[in-house]
């Protein structure tokens, strides 16, 4: 730290720190905060059509809770879990090998021209490079034809409308939310760190293991965090390629507010939603925390028991 | 339809390629249109302020006779088509056409600026919401689509009165509550000289009796799409298509994305009153559908057409004018459409109208009037049918049709006959609505489980 060694600084007026932090806090008030206290002051009240918005709240109740704790939230809650987690398994799994590639395999020339070919298909708009799906996909789409012609499978394709085409494409639109914090993560471990671990006895796993998944920690969290919680509220993937047996809970929440008008229910569910993911990640961050503690108890070394060895 | 632009030359089936061409070319449409807008803005500001009415006096068009042109090319028409609406038994034939000469008001008032609609997916000819009604209106026009009737409510309400939208075209039921919400603005009739052109039977509905707010763009019905090359058994009734969903297409069918038709299709089956308020009926409905009916289910889909010509379905349940459209995708995807059959629901089905009205707040009302006037112009409004496949109901539309579409595929898939219409059931919106809403979440989510 430098800290102690800049120059003592004249006294001067300034305003406290958090002004920089300004413009995000006012934009975050207005745009999330705001908004999700509507959600779950709405998530009270009862559905009024006859009104401008459709939401009555003169007696205020637990009802559209109980109504979305039905068996129909749960299969679709479920559903949409499954998908998600599957989908960040699977994002991490491929993700990991291409970031780890990218952060030491690969000469700098190159590098920034991969990393451009991960971020360009993100030019295009989410919904057309799930839309474009459909193509490969078709029954009796080009592909399904060739497939069928060479012998790889027989009848046509029939992906399409299925959890399936929602799992392989969902998979995809994520990959790259995935990959950039994994790069970021072990682009900054430093070369040093590993030389000293092979210096010091380790093999090529054992450095793995013990030295940059460690310190790839924060960028898993990170890649875990940014394809996860979008994962389980989107609905685009799910309406325009899962057909009925894709239904995921986003699609049921946009169901209710612009299907049914029932702004109420759509509001409880969402905050049940919201609920249940927050206490995902919570087990989850749970579960690693559990997972150090037990490793760095079994890795413990005294000096009783170094003595204890020479 | 033989206006479709040209495809994009791409790797996906044909029937897909022309979904893709239809819908991008609207959005580069909408894009440049919208572009010129804020140009013209940036201009002058009054141009759009002092619409020039170069109002042709009326003028007589075609002065064919109803009786002597019964079309030969509509299978099934007899005379004009009486589209009966909720309980009003007025509709026997040939009403308005029976004496002498009918006569059209072909009035075209230019107008100048954007104009913004709100309407359902490829619901209108691509010249008529482009080049066309540039030429003759001096309009640019700019499109967004909506799903749902409820959808567009809830984004007029949400953005009370600013939405920025000029036409939007709900469905008849649906218009009470938008004007209750103060959600449509009141006609100018002196600007839609061309009103008389509708058929009276389309005319005063119960939903706006004086047509204060609403007129009739088209009317259509419910059906179910089959390939009988995958099923055998033939479908006649709703009760077959329910059988046969549930047997051999399980799996592989489509329905509605509506609740109204899902539950529909359950009651026309069992000859419940579609509009029922009965607890027993839709305690009735929700046990089958959910328990047994769900599962069978592929998608919710309103518009199957194109999927139908990729593949996707085996049996759907489909608007006529979208059942044609997929005979003509399957025709352009080098399908086989023989082995494909159209068929009309059976005992009761559904009656439905659509109407073009102006959003409170639209930003350029005076185009908008010009171009709902311009549509209601019987050589405009047999355009458009031609591409949307849905009886425009106009007067004396076996006259029309001969006068201006004699090529016309597949007429007996836009007009039905009095007996067929006597069929149609008109839907209403009841007490019932919040009780459909979460069956049909059942149902989804059931299906999807």
């Amino acid at each position: 730290m430098t800290a102690s060694l800049a120059p003592p600084r004249k006294r001067q007026l300034h305003a406290p720190k958090f002004i920089l932090a300004g413009p995000a806090i006012v934009w975050w008030v207005l745009f999330f905060i705001a908004p999700i206290v509507f959600v779950i002051y709405y998530s009270f009240g009862t559905k009024d059509t006859t009104k401008l918005l459709p939401v009555n709240m003169s007696s205020p109740s637990l009802h559209n809770y109980h109504q979305a704790f039905s068996s129909t939230f749960f299969t679709t809650f479920k559903a949409t879990l499954k998908i998600a987690i599957t989908a960040t398994v699977l994002t991490t799994v491929i993700g990991f090998p291409v970031a780890y590639f990218l952060a030491f395999k690969v000469k700098e020339k190159w590098r920034a021209i991969l990393l451009a070919l991960i971020i360009v298909p993100s030019f295009t708009s989410f919904l057309i490079r799930t839309l474009a799906w459909r193509i490969p996909l078709a029954p009796n789409g080009q592909f399904s034809t060739w497939l069928q012609d060479w012998g790889l499978i027989h009848g046509p394709i029939s992906i399409l409308e299925t959890r399936t085409a929602v799992q392989i494409a969902i998979v995809y639109n994520y990959l790259g939310f995935m990959i950039l914090p994994l790069f970021v993560a072990l682009d900054r471990i430093e070369g040093v760190l590993r030389e000293a671990s092979k210096d010091l006895g380790a093999g090529r796993i054992a450095t793995f293991a013990q030295v940059t998944l460690p310190l790839a920690g924060p960028g898993i969290a990170a890649g875990v965090l940014l394809t996860f919680i979008p994962m389980c509220g989107d609905y685009v993937t799910a309406t325009v390629l899962g057909g009925a047996k894709g239904n995921m809970i986003g699609a049921m929440i946009d169901q209710q507010f612009r299907g049914a008008q029932d702004w109420p229910l759509g509001s409880a569910i969402a905050v049940l939603m919201i609920l249940a993911v927050l206490l995902i990640l919570g087990i989850g961050v749970g579960l690693v925390m559990g997972v150090q503690y037990v490793l760095k108890r079994r890795r413990r070394v005294t000096i009783a028991q170094l003595e204890a060895l020479t | 339809m033989p206006s479709r632009p040209e495809p994009i030359k791409i790797l996906a089936p044909v029937g897909y390629r022309e979904h893709l061409s239809r819908r991008a070319l609207l959005q580069l449409g909408a894009g440049s249109a919208g572009l010129t807008a804020l140009l013209a803005a940036c201009g002058s500001s009054t141009k759009t302020a002092a619409p020039t009415t170069t109002a042709a006096a009326p003028t007589t068009t075609g002065a064919t006779t109803a009786t002597t042109s019964a079309p030969t090319t509509a299978g099934t028409t007899a005379g004009t088509t009486a589209g009966t609406t909720a309980g009003t038994t007025a509709g026997t034939t040939g009403t308005t056409a029976a004496s002498g000469p009918v006569t059209y008001s072909t009035v075209v008032n230019k107008s100048g600026g954007t104009l913004n609609m709100y309407t359902w997916g490829a619901y209108n000819d691509p010249s008529i919401v482009g080049d066309l009604a540039q030429t003759d209106l001096n309009i640019t026009m700019k499109v967004d689509y909506y799903t749902s009737n409820e959808d567009l409510i809830t984004k007029l309400s949400t953005a009370n009165g600013s939405s920025g939208f000029d036409v939007v075209v709900p469905t008849g039921p649906y218009i009470p509550q938008m004007i209750q919400k103060g959600l449509l603005e009141k006609f100018d009739k002196s600007k839609l000289p061309n009103i008389v052109n509708v058929d009276k039977l389309y005319l005063g509905q119960d939903w706006d009796k004086g047509n204060d707010y609403s007129v009739c763009k088209d009317w259509g019905s419910t059906g179910w799409m089959v390939n009988t090359a995958k099923v055998k058994t033939p479908i006649k009734t709703w009760n077959d298509f329910i059988a046969v969903a549930m047997g051999e297409a399980s799996g592989n069918v489509s329905v509605l994305d509506t609740g109204a038709n899902v539950l529909g299709m359950y009651f026309w089956a069992n000859g419940i009153d579609w509009n029922t308020e009965k607890k027993e009926d839709l305690d009735a409905a929700e046990k089958f559908l959910v328990d047994q009916f769900a599962s069978h289910i592929k998608a919710f889909d309103s518009y199957p057409s194109t999927k139908i010509a990729t593949g996707d379905y085996t049996l759907s349940m489909a608007w006529n004018g979208d059942a044609r459209a997929a005979f003509q995708d399957i025709e352009d995807a080098k399908g086989d459409t023989s082995v494909w059959k159209w068929g009309l629901g059976t005992p009761n089905t559904e009656l439905w109208m659509d109407n073009y009205c102006i959003p409170t707040g639209s930003p350029n009302p005076d185009a908008a009037h010009a171009w709902i006037n311009w549509l209601l112009s019987p050589d405009i409004s047999i355009k458009d049918l031609k591409y949307h496949g849905y009886n425009s109901g106009l007067k004396d539309m076996p006259g029309l049709i001969t006068k201006y579409a004699p090529d016309l595929k597949r007429s007996d898939m836009i007009f039905f006959a009095d007996a067929q219409v006597a069929t149609m059931r008109t839907q209403r919106i009841t007490s019932a609505q919040s009780r459909i809403a979460d069956i049909y979440s059942k149902i989804k989510a059931k299906a999807g489980g």
